[in-house]
């Protein structure tokens, strides 16, 4: 049974890591802890190679930002071409949804 | 017994590890850094691994504790989990950016087993001919030339791109190497003045 919903919640992770980017300028320890208890809990190994992803593919940036423990951190923010991708798979995610529902009535 | 610690440096951190921490790190970073060949990310996500488990570390230091066992690392890597690369990452291969022959061969310099920077090798390449035969031709040239066509040679060398290495080419040798370090040189500065 999981092994099949795995890909789905591969799939979909982006698009979450993207909507929580969205809401404000976060780093790496916020992300997980949003997604911690849910179904899409992750870990340190998957994010940040999606997040180098986002960052080539210029929908994410970020800005370091002085710690009071330790190292700078690494803030991540939407870009505004970012903010276009999330709205349009937010779009895509409402239609999908209502496909879903309609289909096997 | 006195216990024995190397000081590593993580990205903007350094922790202090005992032998058995430090080899199992640097297998850690090593299997890390195989996992990412390739990926055009591979210097900043290994860059945020190695903070990651430098935070790890430290977090996880027993109060009083300045060195780092396999009992402080291994809670801590678990925690980092396994490196996942996201799958739609398409690999284009370096050479496709290159000008290609009728033949579908890139345009390039081969620094392997190169004479002066490779520049004959590549163009024996393109055009389908020996490599012999293309470095007599350049020498003839040369003379009937008085010398100029030089220029040309030294205008292929710093604008080709450079070929792969390929596995069992022979090595680079010396001066090519020399060549390549200076092109490279060269290049840096151009594109930090036109920057």
């Amino acid at each position: 049974m999981d092994a099949k919903l795995t890909p789905i919640r591969k799939g979909l992770l982006e698009f979450l890591v993207l909507k929580i980017v969205g809401t404000r300028s976060v780093y790496v320890p916020d992300i997980l802890r949003r997604l911690a208890g849910t179904e899409f809990a992750t870990q340190e190994g998957t994010l940040y190679p999606l997040l180098s992803k986002l960052r080539r593919e210029e929908l994410v940036k970020y800005e370091w930002q002085e710690s009071e423990s330790g190292p700078p951190r690494k803030y991540y923010q939407l870009t505004e071409s970012g903010r276009t991708q999330l709205a349009a798979l937010d779009d895509y995610w409402q239609q999908i949804n209502r496909t879903v529902a309609d289909i096997g009535r | 017994m006195k216990r024995i610690a190397t000081t590593v440096v993580l990205n903007r951190s350094s922790i202090q590890v005992d032998d058995a921490a430090n080899a199992r790190l640097e297998a850690y970073l090593a299997d890390a850094a195989r996992t990412l060949d390739g990926n055009p990310d591979r210097e900043e996500i290994l860059g945020d691994l190695e903070q990651a488990v430098a935070d790890q570390c430290t977090r996880r230091l027993p109060p009083g504790e300045s060195i780092v066992t396999l009992a402080v690392l291994e809670p801590g890597l678990a925690e980092i989990g396994p490196l996942q690369v996201p799958g739609a990452t398409p690999d284009v291969p370096p050479a496709t950016s290159a000008a290609r022959s009728p033949i579908g061969r890139p345009l390039q310099q081969i620094s392997e087993g190169a004479v002066i920077a490779g520049v004959c090798h590549g163009v024996a390449r393109y055009m389908g001919l020996d490599v012999t035969l293309v470095r007599v031709l350049a020498l003839i040239l040369l003379f009937l030339t008085g010398g100029a066509a030089i220029l040309v040679y030294a205008g292929l060398m710093l604008l080709l791109p450079y070929a792969p290495a390929e596995p069992g080419a022979p090595a680079i040798r010396k001066l090519p190497l020399k060549c390549r370090e200076l092109v490279l040189f060269l290049r840096s500065k151009l594109t930090a003045l036109t920057s």
